[in-house]
């Protein structure tokens, strides 16, 4: 403990409260505000109203969610199969550090260059996927893979191997022990890993207005969209629309890694 | 059914965890691999279960070589340190493994497992998840469980090393009751502590540096030990230099009745509880006492012998003498033995 005497705690806590406050709570107060404000002149909004929520719940925007779900659902879900598997691929091989390395690739490089990339690489034949909704579940994809291996992989660190030794001494095929001892007390951290591919897909702007087809808009970038068209109340509600639609599915998938952790 | 290593070496990279180990184990029999960390008895284990290749060598299992066999194929129950039962397994589950990775009929999985949890004595705990049990019962789940298989052999890596003292006598008391209870299995048994390996083991393989130093039947072992490595970590026994003169063999100076000089070895390997002190002896001084409950231990310096320090164990009830005191220390003949330095 740093500071001891009660004075001094009480302010470093008011100054905690001030920055925390001022940096990270008060922009989201604004944008719940904003999303219901009808005018906002003063200081203060005025006329509140829910039309802007209607509006983001109604049409191309409820569209764009049911997207950015199918999207982080698809995108996310393959991100963990694959980074799980890449984990396990890599863990104990001697290629390990090099698949280390590719795999953090997509975070190290900037996400409008990874989307550039695919955009570049797909917009001709014999692959052509530009126009269609898969370059942009591939895009996601690729950037979440990155945050599941890591996840998988530090977890992978910490199993000691004789689990695995000890069930195959007791006769289990590979297959039986990947399936029934592996994976099974991997089942924390790949829960983990999904709850963070889909919060993040969720919120994936850089690559993705890089490749969308307007048929495949995710909500971040109609929200972006919007507000750069001078409509920020609508903005506004289509962010209070994703915040929510996120903490729900973090929140669902949480549960499940709680209860994967009881057992 | 024997376990047969012939020659087996294991490296990793430069190190070499394991050279060239020989060694036979009978059905029926056990074997403790006893050592200090880093001596490769825990490699040995690891390439009898398949856990590790062997860079060289050949193993066999009653006649049938396996060296290039997975462990799967091997039929071997292993119990490891931290026994590694599976924490997302019930106990009955844990013990039930094996069975079903060899798709035995369901009766007979659930026959099978009450059966060997009623062996080690948790059978009311079949229903709880690893971690609701405590280091011994973990430890007998997964005795149960490598058994359930019924192996020809069974493999136990420190199985008591994770326990506390008084756990620890206790579980080594389960443990020769076990062994009773399947006579025909072959057990190697690897550990550090010399009481557990003379308490199990028929024979004893002392190891260091990653080499097999000696092998014997524990009370040979104990009794004549043929290194003087062996005399020090089996029983702590002291190691005093010896002069021969003629057929006599003289410590510092004092000629020893009964004991007759052997060419080539230089040490008189003699137990701590086996020295006596007396009047007519090895003059020695007392540098330190230790009360020990039932002995006292003394550790005194031998005049004329510099490096060297003796431990002297005497009974509870005897006279301590007071520190710095010059006693003797009588060596009876019949405890003594040489060895080579």
């Amino acid at each position: 403990m740093l500071v001891w005497t009660r004075p001094g705690k009480a302010l470093t806590w008011i100054a905690f409260a001030v920055v925390f406050g001022v940096l990270v709570l008060a922009p989201f107060v604004v944008v719940i505000a904003a999303a219901f404000a009808g005018t906002w002149n003063g200081v203060l909004p005025s006329n509140p109203t829910a039309g802007h929520l209607q509006e983001a719940l109604s049409g191309d925007e409820l569209a764009s969610l049911s997207v950015s779900l199918q999207t982080a659902f698809l995108g996310g879900l393959l991100a963990v199969a694959f980074g799980t598997w890449g984990a396990l691929a890599a863990h104990g091989s001697r290629f390990g550090r090099v698949a280390d390395a590719l795999h953090h690739l997509p975070i190290a490089v900037p996400s409008v260059v990874v989307g550039l990339g695919l955009l570049v690489a797909f917009s001709r034949q014999p692959i052509l996927l530009n126009g269609t909704k898969w370059i942009v579940v591939i895009a996601h994809l690729v950037l979440m893979v990155a945050f599941s291996y890591g996840t998988v992989a530090a977890a992978l660190q910490r199993v000691d191997p004789s689990y695995a030794d000890v069930a195959a001494s007791l006769g289990a095929s590979p297959a039986r022990v990947l399936w029934q001892v592996r994976l099974p007390m991997l089942r924390p951290a790949i829960a983990s890993a999904a709850g963070l591919s889909v919060a993040l897909s969720m919120g994936e702007v850089g690559a993705t207005i890089m490749v969308y087809p307007a048929s495949w808009r995710t909500v971040p970038v109609s929200i972006f969209a919007l507000s750069d068209r001078g409509q920020t109340f609508t903005a506004a509600a289509e962010a209070l629309v994703l915040l929510t639609a996120t903490v729900l599915v973090v929140f669902t998938v949480d549960r499940l890694r709680g209860r994967a952790v009881e057992q | 059914m024997t376990v047969q290593l012939d020659d087996v070496s294991v490296h990793f990279g430069r190190t070499c965890a394991l050279e060239g180990l020989s060694l036979t184990v009978a059905a029926g029999e056990t074997v403790a691999l006893l050592g200090p960390s880093g001596s490769g008895k825990s490699t040995a284990l690891k390439a009898v279960a398949g856990f590790v290749r062997p860079s060289s060598g050949r193993i066999r299992l009653a006649g049938q070589d396996v060296t290039d066999l997975p462990p799967a194929k091997r039929g071997i129950g292993v119990v490891v340190q931290q026994y590694a039962l599976f924490p997302h397994l019930r106990v009955a589950d844990n013990v039930a493994f094996g069975l079903r990775a060899a798709r035995k009929p369901k009766a007979e999985v659930v026959r099978r497992v009450a059966e060997m949890l009623a062996m080690v004595g948790m059978t009311s705990y079949a229903k709880r998840f690893p971690r609701e049990l405590s280091g011994g019962q973990q430890q007998r789940v997964a005795i149960a469980r490598a058994l359930a298989i019924q192996p020809k052999v069974l493999l136990l890596d420190e199985p008591l090393a994770a326990l506390d003292a008084q756990l620890r006598a206790d579980m080594l008391g389960e443990l020769q009751k076990l062994r009773r209870e399947v006579p025909e299995v072959a057990i190697v048994y690897v550990t550090h502590d010399q009481s557990e390996a003379l308490a199990l083991a028929d024979r004893i393989a002392v190891m260091r540096d990653a080499r097999l130093v000696d092998i014997a039947p524990a009370a040979e072992l104990y009794a004549t030990p043929p290194s003087a490595f062996t005399a020090s970590f089996l029983g702590g026994a002291n190691l005093l230099p010896v002069e021969s003169v003629g057929e006599d063999v003289k410590v510092a100076g004092h000629v020893l009745p009964g004991v007759r000089s052997t060419p080539g070895k230089e040490l008189l390997c003699i137990r701590p509880h086996a020295i006596r002190l007396g009047s007519e002896g090895v003059p020695v001084r007392v540098i330190a006492t230790q009360w020990r409950g039932s002995s006292n231990q003394l550790t005194c310096t031998v005049d004329g012998l510099p490096d060297v320090s003796v431990r002297i164990d005497l009974p509870a009830d005897s006279d301590v003498p007071a520190l710095g005191a010059q006693v003797s220390m009588v060596l009876p003949a019949e405890a003594c033995s040489l060895v080579p330095s």
